[in-house]
């Protein structure tokens, strides 16, 4: 007993390290079990000696497979590889047939008929058909489904897709149907002169609805529930695992041109671990965080990358209550305060992430035109730093407006960079142009978009990523009554360009391109938002890879076309 | 004794609860929601809501959650793994994060035991020099500052030890998490243990157990570390804290599938009922700890049970 008694603590305190949590070979045990279970078919076995392997850093898990639900580019980019639309985005941005044959559109570009491959295959053998992409595009709008990327269909301008994302109109009445297996008949409101480029983005994936059906809620949760048509399939997926798989799909329709056999993708959140695990030869392909740009910009590998994201000042010019009022409605002050701050020592001296100045409402690298030209190739550049003309214009305003200063407040959010950025504003504008009073009003993201939504702001440092690869995805915000329209601006001229460019001038390129053009000229002359920079950023990839194209909108990377050669 | 332990268990249910509704009030007032894109139109929200119950009142919410938690459902993810069960999330993250926890745990406790006793009794010598050294760097320096030193010279520099944490090489790829975690408890435990046994040693009991001639590891053992103990074991709750945030860094430098980069993920994109699942997981271990250790105390020194029972 007294033996017993003396050995007791000692006994209680395994106790306690091994209770407060359970048995340490149990967990063992159920970490490694768990992997083989919940992967894919075949994910322990290593790949052969000489295969093409590439290894990939991410920064965050793989949220979700399921197509219609997805929305983070990380997860994009596996569906797109694993799972086929009809068209994909070529590396000089074009779209090009992939899950479709040919397509045929009618005289007024309001009705597509793509036929689908008549040799591509689900891996279980069964062909892929129009049906597949019937399902896959009600499931999208289905209010069920809730998908915060139903919008695409609205962008696609599909039939009734507003009426059905509401429920007002039954799942039956979209405007996509089968014809027969192989033909899918897409109808739409009006005429979209990037519908093409749309089908390259996955949220228009098919997904095969006995499989789907099947499965129900299990449905793309795990390597195991998922049908894959692509050039690659889901080898190994564990649920909350720290590494992911793809490898390549032998019954893929163009198997013969898919280079690499195995794609790890690697979760590491840490940046500066990412960046050992590069140089150590662990992995091949990673994105910088934007402090380690400078510190690897000389390193073999170092690749920039130009992101599609714009971040611009938006005055308020037409402030629902007083309050809001601060003389911003004078374009002569707008402009003067456009020409104020210093946009190189922005990117340059503050961020050094690779982001560059931004003379402009649509970033570079966006849109290709009718021409084959970049969008920003062919048009101007505005609102460029000039301090000096910045005084004169304050002049006039001041004479326009009969004050001798004005006081506005910046709103800004209080995430990564930005309160650096609003500072640096705040002095260049106070120091260049006297008798301009900025004060600084910091929120978290969410409440600062809140508030520009309601108006109820002075001038707002916002940004804006596109959701499409054409001029309109910036340029529609700014027409009278959109919600993104923040200041409230109103022009005749404006609404009728971009209306002429979604309807009259549709189904004539190059007269649109032109329209946009004007319209992005528009804008800027009348400083209804004044650009500051281009998002960029950087990743560094392992030399010997080739093929490895990045694009600022869509899908950021397609790994069909990627060879190594280590 | 049994008594005492009820009361306590029923203390510590009852403070899981206040922070499962503290912290519930506190995620939903938190600007933001799960779905975070400012593009999403106002009937797309209302149908987000709506399919995962956010648009019903705050109270019925949280009423409905726990009715399903006491059953065992803890909720879907809605960010992290979309639509997957949290429960089957746990299940696959949870043993890692213990396995490293008890590894790190024991190993601070055991070395730091032998270095606080070999620097009591060494007094003065280079020895507890040492041991002093290595207990001020243990306690000041996060455990995430040796988890990067060690990765990027034994790792990176060396290549002796896996970067990143692999299923396949697991019981090498916990090791450097292991030994980074461990330092602060190694580092307590190590002072805490020297300060009491040196203490214990000069005290009149010791002297008079010594003088009858019994050998110096039944001296030490049964009679000096028995005494020694009992303000180790209390450190053992805050230590067990220490080890749930350090895990929480640690995780993420080593890619460490976990409980504790879980949680960091589900703060980051308000990913509510993993935030909920976690912090209820984290609250359970730190209470039993405390309930353990009250109890211990009990066992190791029955004046404190008698006067915790006399005040009753």
């Amino acid at each position: 007993m007294k033996v017993a008694k003396r050995w007791l603590p000692f006994l209680l305190i395994v106790c306690l390290l091994a209770g407060c949590a359970g048995a340490p070979e149990q967990a063992a045990a159920g970490g490694s079990a768990a992997a083989p279970q919940q992967s894919g078919s075949a994910p322990a076995a290593p790949a052969p000696d000489g295969a093409k392997v590439l290894n990939v850093g991410r920064m965050a898990e793989l949220f979700d497979m399921d197509s219609t639900i997805a929305t983070e580019a990380d997860c994009l980019e596996v569906i797109e590889a694993i799972i086929e639309p009809l068209f994909v985005t070529a590396a000089d941005g074009t779209p090009t047939p992939a899950m479709c044959e040919s397509y045929e559109m009618n005289d007024d570009g309001t009705l597509y008929t793509f036929h689908i491959r008549s040799q591509a295959n689900w891996m279980n053998g069964v062909p892929v058909t129009a049906h597949d992409f019937v399902y896959a595009w009600r499931r999208l709008v289905d209010p069920v489904t809730a998908s915060e990327y139903s919008f695409m269909m609205e962008v696609a301008a599909v039939k009734n897709a507003t009426a059905c994302i509401t429920g007002e109109k039954p799942l039956e009445d979209l405007g996509v149907r089968a014809e027969d297996d192989k033909t899918l008949v897409v109808e739409l409101d009006r005429p979209v002169t990037y519908f093409l480029n749309l089908m390259a983005f996955p949220s228009f994936c098919p997904i095969n609805e006995a499989y789907a059906t099947e499965k129900g809620s299990e449905y793309a949760l795990g390597a195991d529930n998922l049908l894959c048509c692509g050039p690659f399939y889901m080898s190994a997926w564990d649920v909350g695992g720290n590494t992911y798989q793809i490898r390549k799909n032998p019954t893929y329709w163009d198997a013969e041109n898919v280079k690499l056999d195995e794609i790890n993708f690697q979760i590491i959140k840490d940046p500066q671990q990412t960046m050992l695990a590069y140089e150590s030869g662990d992995l091949d392909y990673v994105r910088l965080s934007g402090d380690q740009i400078v510190k690897y910009e000389t390193m073999d590998g170092f690749t920039r990358i130009e992101e599609g994201y714009l971040w611009y000042l938006s005055p308020n010019l037409n402030p629902k209550s007083p309050e809001y009022s601060t003389g911003l409605e004078n374009e002569n002050l707008r402009k003067a305060i456009a020409l104020s701050y210093d946009k190189d020592a922005i990117c340059f001296e503050i961020l050094q992430d690779g982001s560059t100045p931004a003379d402009f409402a649509i970033p570079n690298k966006l849109a290709i035109g009718p021409d084959g030209k970049d969008f920003r190739e062919t048009t101007g550049t505005y609102l460029t730093t000039d301090k000096a003309k910045a005084k004169e214009y304050w002049e006039t305003a001041k004479s326009e407006l009969g004050v001798s200063e004005v006081n506005i407040e910046l709103l800004y959010d209080d995430s990564d960079s930005t309160p650096l950025i609003a500072q640096f504003l705040q002095s260049e504008i106070e120091n260049n142009l006297q008798g301009v009073h900025i004060s600084l009003k910091a929120q978290p993201k969410k409440s600062r978009t809140q508030l520009m939504q309601d108006r109820e702001y002075q001038l707002g440092l916002t940004r804006w990523g596109p959701d499409y690869a054409d001029p309109m995805t910036y340029l529609d915000m700014w027409t009278t009554g959109s919600t993104y329209n923040y200041g409230e601006w109103s022009n005749e001229e404006y609404d009728k360009l971009i209306a002429d460019a979604n309807g009259a001038l549709a189904t004539d390129p190059a007269a649109r391109w032109e329209a946009l053009k004007k319209a992005e000229a528009l804008v800027m002359e009348h400083a209804v938002i004044l650009p500051v920079y281009q998002k960029g950023t950087a990743a560094m990839v392992r030399p010997g890879i080739s093929g490895l194209a990045f694009f600022p909108v869509g899908v950021g990377t397609i790994y069909k076309d990627v060879d190594v050669t280590f | 004794m049994l008594k005492y332990v009820l009361k306590r268990i029923l203390i510590s249910v009852v403070t899981v609860l206040v922070i499962l509704a503290v912290l519930f009030t506190m995620l939903h007032s938190m600007p933001g929601s799960p779905f975070n894109d400012e593009k999403i139109t106002a009937v797309q929200r209302a149908n987000l809501e709506a399919k995962y119950g956010l648009d019903k009142p705050l109270p019925v919410q949280f009423y409905n959650y726990l009715k399903a938690m006491l059953a065992g459902d803890f909720g879907i993810s809605y960010v992290i793994q979309k639509n997957m069960p949290i429960s089957e999330l746990l299940r696959a993250r949870i043993p890692v994060s213990i396995r490293i926890g008890i590894q790190s745990v024991l190993l601070g406790m055991v070395i730091g035991l032998i270095l606080g006793i070999i620097a009591a009794l060494k007094r003065n010598s280079f020895l507890d020099t040492f041991a002093t050294v290595v207990s001020v760097i243990g306690v000041s320096f996060p455990s995430y500052v040796f988890a990067m030193a060690m990765s990027y010279f034994i790792g990176f520099r060396l290549g002796w030890l896996p970067l990143l944490y692999s299923t396949t090489d697991a019981a090498r790829s916990t090791i450097m998490p292991t030994i980074s975690l461990c330092m602060f408890s190694l580092a307590t435990v190590a002072r805490f243990a020297r300060t009491e046994m040196v203490e214990v040693m000069g005290s009149d009991y010791m002297l008079l157990a010594d003088s009858k001639g019994i050998t110096t590891l039944r001296l030490l053992g049964v009679h000096g570390l028995r005494n020694a103990l009992i303000p180790i074991i209390t450190v053992l709750a805050p230590l067990t804290v220490e080890l749930m945030t350090g895990s929480l860094v640690v995780e993420q430098i080593f890619a460490i599938p976990g409980i504790g980069s879980l949680l960091v993920s589900a703060i980051q994109f308000n990913d509510y009922n993993v935030v909920l699942a976690v912090i209820f997981i984290y609250s359970i271990m730190f209470i039993s700890v405390m309930l353990i250790v009250d109890i211990l105390y009990g066992i190791i020194d029955p004046r404190i049970r008698l006067a915790k029972e006399e005040k009753r």
